[in-house]
């Protein structure tokens, strides 16, 4: 009613504080304008756009360790099994690599928020993974793994003995 | 892992031209004198001996040390028989056939020689020989009958054409006597003997007869008759041991001069004024003593008397005197005294001793290497971590008065140190590096040495005449590592004549009796052994097992500290081994015959035992396996109480046989053995840890071989790491892997390197009969050697002939004479050995098997390294200043 009041009073007023969203409501709609779809359609065709693009860039950091394999292969098969300096160098970089970046994880995937972060971490712990065993590999194939008896041997506690003897040739 | 497959082998033990000398020494030894004659015809003064060992030398008459030496063979082809000095040194050596030499005096060169054999073999022991005017004379005696004389011309050995045949029916075994051209006998039935003498070079037959009675009461006559000691040209003799008789212009003529002591050694020499007669005796009281009488008047000549009770020259014998006046008509003489403990002392007038050799040493028969204790102040520091009991303040307390203690030694230390470092001897105690220690050698005379190893110097000696050394045992019963308590270490031996058994207990530090001292037993000893526990004292009792089969523990009060333990004993003739368990039953211990091995088949088979080893008592086993190629394990077979016997015997088909059996001491179960046809033992073996390897002659391709076995469990252990191994308790047999290798040389000793804790490799020490030390890798002696070397594990290939390298020799180029024995010792470094080489000479030397890796290089720059580290601090803190002072500069632009 105080509306209605209101308008009478200044027909060329603006009241900025509507009690009541009704008028509006009430509006029709201009052509071409679909109610259902308007609101979502151009805020999300927004957002898309760039969050695609951070997907895009994330997915590529988590596939980036499993990318790496083929190229980890050529190495090791390069290297060959020899210990010398060189190869050594190039399997403790195998070992190390994958392992700081499992450590940097959360880091890496710091800004991401999002239905797929889920997946990329675990598909980048899953390439650091692959990583970190054909080091492993390389390592047992140099035989740098202290897998067999041998190598614990020097761990090993001495026999003790319970008889004791003495005696020799006759001294007579 | 894959590295410690990688072994790298350590061939070559070569070291540097500079370092001949820093870690070994060699003492050349003679033996003990038989004849000496001073050469003073040369310009540099010498004496020249000839010794029971078969070696002639020639001897430094200033310092007496060897100018020149010849080593003869040491079986009775090499005896000497003369030694006289012409213009050349004459030997005559062997025992027919005889050869007969001239040396140079000056150099030693072999200048002639010819061979004499002769007809009458059996009787040729009895031969004499000397030298007179170039003719060499030989006579040989045919008791009761007559004597065989000839001459030979002393360079070309040319015979006078015949040989005179003297009648001399008088002649009686063991009553005469020559004093060239004498021969003298003592003859006729008892009482009424005669005193005859005949000159053998003479054309006629002239007697000399005497009765006996006009220099001797016949009645209570016993001591015959003996020619005089020394050089003399004088011919004499004794009669009695009581009156000097000489014989002069064909008759006997009795010296005033009587016999000084029953045991006193006579000896006529030349001087200006007349003949002298020297006589040297040790009295108990008086100490050593040694007379002159002038033989024309029987005057004492006073310059000449010596009495000195601080010298201890046991059965001194005058082997050579010579007197010359010197310008100041000064009597100047030097006499070589032998003495009974094998030693020898040149004497000069007035009785100074210019110089000694030990001469016994040439005969070493057993060896031990002796801790050194610790300091007194070290002492103290540890003594400080032993007591657990006690306050923070008593503790407190302690540690500030050992660091004052250790404040005032060092003030004092630094006070004394000026001038008196030079001459100040190294003290005895421990180094840092345990490479210090005494060398207890028990020699075969009875003398006991204490040596310091690094220099060889002997520190402290012992001679118990008594001693007999045959199979004598040297026991460590106490180490110096247990302050208050002093080292005690025990030589076990016998008494001489009664076959008893002999205790020698003494502290090797200082070389004086203690604990037990002299203990003579009054039964004969089967064997001995050491507790392995030691009592509260922390002293290792001494097990004692007598003919009777009784035990003895020493000291008594250890008695019932024994407990499992048991003991062989093996019969050298017969190749049978018994065995004993040692039971302590409330009072004593009781042997207890558990098992009986008979070697070599049934008893009548004719095998003998040439070497019974078991493994050293204590030792340690670092690695309980082996590493194989594809990086599984093969167990080594550790049996602590595993024993080799060596015998050899006839076989009815291959001629000889050798056989080496492996016992287990404690059960009497055999656990490996394996045979070699046509074959000889040789006494020489070693065994540590699950390998054995031995000697033996190969007769069917005339050469020496080494045989190796080594025992395994197999891929898994058979008992659980760090269990206890028991023998009786074992029933499962090792595998064992055989092999045996060709070697080049005549093998005289083998031994193992020893390290601390066996971490180090082990290689196997040879001495040779050439006179060298070599040292074997034990992969050379593998039977695995030349097997699956697979992917890099270093394998030498096989070769049926073992290596042994002129690199290989640890005594470059000081050869050895006659190496008998190798001891080696474990050092306190784990990389270091200690080696000895016992035998004519003495030879000591450190080896490291898988070199030096505790320790920085003997050439190590510390020069360089020093001024790197301090060029480098300098740079540091100069750039330090520069880089500041550039940032104040660029902070104010």
């Amino acid at each position: 009613m105080s509306q209605v009041k209101s308008n009478k009073k200044f027909k060329w007023a603006l009241d900025f504080n509507p009690k009541t969203r009704t008028q509006t409501t009430e509006l029709p709609s201009p052509p071409g304008y679909s109610q259902s779809t308007n609101a979502s359609y151009t805020e999300s065709s927004k957002d898309t756009d760039s969050n695609l693009l951070l997907i895009k860039k994330l997915w590529d950091v988590a596939l980036g360790p499993l990318k790496q394999v083929p190229m980890n292969l050529f190495i090791m098969y390069m290297a060959g099994n020899s210990i010398s300096i060189f190869p050594i160098m190039m399997v403790g970089m195998l070992i190390v690599r994958p392992v700081k970046a499992l450590f940097a994880t959360q880091s890496t995937f710091k800004m991401v928020e999002g239905t797929q972060a889920t997946g990329q971490k675990f598909v980048y712990f899953i390439g650091n993974i692959v990583n970190i065993l054909l080091a492993l590999y390389k390592c047992q194939s140099m035989g740098l793994l202290p897998t067999h008896s041998s190598d614990w041997l020097a761990f090993e506690e001495p026999q003790t003995r319970v008889e004791h003897i003495g005696g020799g040739l006759s001294l007579i | 892992m894959r590295l410690n497959t990688k072994t790298l082998i350590n061939l070559s033990v070569c070291i540097y031209e500079d370092q001949i000398g820093k870690f070994d020494w060699r003492q050349t030894y003679v033996g003990r004198i038989k004849f000496s004659q001073f050469d003073t015809v040369s310009t540099a003064k010498k004496i020249i001996v000839a010794t029971e060992e078969n070696v002639l030398a020639a001897l430094n008459l200033k310092t007496g040390q060897v100018v020149w030496r010849h080593v003869f063979e040491s079986a009775s082809t090499g005896n000497i028989q003369l030694l006289a000095i012409t213009d050349k040194v004459v030997t005559v050596s062997g025992s027919n056939p005889y050869l007969v030499r001239g040396w140079d005096s000056a150099t030693g060169v072999l200048q002639w020689e010819w061979s004499l054999s002769l007809e009458n073999d059996e009787q040729a022991d009895f031969s004499e020989w000397w030298v007179q005017n170039d003719l060499l004379i030989h006579m040989l005696p045919v008791f009761g009958s007559h004597l065989e004389v000839s001459m030979y011309h002393l360079a070309s050995g040319q015979n006078r054409g015949y040989t005179s045949k003297l009648p001399a029916s008088w002649t009686r075994e063991s009553t005469c006597v020559l004093t060239p051209p004498y021969y003298t006998c003592i003859s006729g039935e008892r009482g009424s003997e005669n005193l005859i003498s005949m000159d053998v070079t003479s054309q006629a037959v002239q007697l000399i007869t005497r009765p006996l009675s006009e220099y001797v009461n016949v009645e209570t006559y016993d001591g015959g008759i003996g020619a005089v000691d020394g050089s003399s040209v004088i011919p004499a003799f004794t009669v009695d041991d009581k009156k000097i008789i000489m014989i002069k212009n064909n008759k006997f003529e009795m010296l005033t001069t009587n016999v000084g002591d029953a045991l006193a050694s006579v000896a006529l020499i030349d001087m200006a004024n007349g003949p002298v007669v020297l006589q040297a005796w040790m009295d108990d009281n008086q100490g050593f003593t040694m007379t002159a009488h002038s033989v024309a008047t029987g005057a004492e000549l006073p310059e000449l008397r010596v009495t000195d009770r601080n010298l201890k020259i046991p059965d001194p014998e005058v082997s050579s005197a010579v007197c010359t006046k010197s310008n100041r008509e000064q009597l100047v003489c030097r006499v070589l005294i032998s003495s009974g403990d094998d030693s020898v002392h040149l004497m000069q007038q007035g009785g100074r001793v210019l110089w000694s050799r030990e001469e016994a040493l040439a005969n070493v028969v057993a060896v031990e290497f002796v801790e050194l204790p610790v300091s007194d102040l070290d002492a103290a520091i540890e003594s400080e971590f032993d007591q657990k009991e006690g306050s923070i303040w008593a503790a407190f307390s302690r540690r500030l008065q050992t660091q004052f203690t250790q404040l005032q030694t060092l003030v004092q230390s630094i006070q004394r140190g000026e001038g008196l470092e030079e001459d100040a001897p190294s003290a005895l105690v421990r180094d840092y590096f345990g490479l210090h220690k005494i060398i207890v050698l028990v020699t075969d005379v009875g003398k006991i040495f204490g040596m310091d190893n690094l220099s060889g110097a002997i520190l402290w000696q012992y001679y118990e005449a008594d001693l007999d050394t045959e199979g004598v045992v040297v026991f460590t019963r106490r180490t110096a590592r247990h302050p208050p308590h002093d080292a005690y270490l025990t030589v076990v031996g016998k008494q001489e004549g009664t076959g008893n058994g002999l205790i020698i207990s003494l502290n090797p530090i200082t070389g004086t009796l203690i604990g037990e001292r002299l203990l003579k037993l009054d039964v004969q000893l089967l064997q001995c052994t050491l507790l392995h526990r030691p009592d509260n004292e922390k002293l290792h009792a001494l097990i004692l097992l007598d003919k009777e089969e009784n035990v003895q523990v020493l000291p008594r009060s250890a008695a019932p500290l024994v407990e499992n333990m048991f003991m062989y004993v093996a019969e050298r003739n017969t190749a049978r081994v018994q065995g004993y368990a040692l039971v302590f039953n409330g009072q004593q211990v009781e042997a207890i015959r558990t098992w009986l091995v008979q070697l070599g088949g049934s008893a009548g088979a004719g095998h003998r035992i040439v070497v019974a080893l078991g493994k050293a008592p204590g030792e340690r086993v670092h690695s309980p396996g082996r590493v194989l190629p594809d990086r599984s394990v093969l167990y080594k077979y550790v049996n602590p109480n595993l024993v080799l016997f060596l015998t050899e015997g006839p076989d009815p088909l291959h001629k000889d046989i050798v056989v080496a059996t492996c016992v287990d001491a404690a059960s009497g179960a055999i656990v490996a053995a394996q045979s070699h046809r046509r074959a000889r033992a040789l006494p020489h073996a070693v065994h540590t840890e699950h390998y054995l390897a031995y000697l033996y002659y190969n007769d069917k391709h005339r050469r020496t071989e080494i045989a190796t076995l080594e025992l395994y469990e197999g891929k898994t252990r058979w008992l659980p790491a760090g269990a206890a191994f028991s023998s009786l308790s074992s029933e499962r047999a090792p595998s064992v892997e055989r092999q045996a290798f060709i070697l080049s040389g005549a093998p005289t000793a083998a031994a193992t390197t020893v390290t601390e804790r066996s971490l180090t490799d082990k290689h196997v020490l040879l001495a040779l009969s050439s006179g060298a030390v070599v040292e074997v890798p034990w992969v050379y002696l593998e039977a695995r050697r030349g097997g699956a070397g697979e992917d890099g594990v270093v394998l030498p290939a096989h070769a049926p002939e073992l290596p042994l390298g002129g690199d290989a020799r640890l005594n470059y180029n000081r050869t050895l004479a006659r190496p008998a024995h190798i001891h080696a010792a474990p050092a306190g470094l784990e990389s270091t050995s200690l080696v000895l080489t016992t035998g004519l000479d003495l030879f000591y030397t450190r080896v490291a098997p898988s070199k030096t890796f505790d320790l920085l290089k003997d050439d190590f720059d510390y020069y360089l390294i020093t001024v790197v580290l301090a060029g480098l601090i300098l740079a540091t803190y100069s750039t330090k200043y520069f880089a500041s002072r550039k940032m104040l500069k660029q902070a104010w632009k």
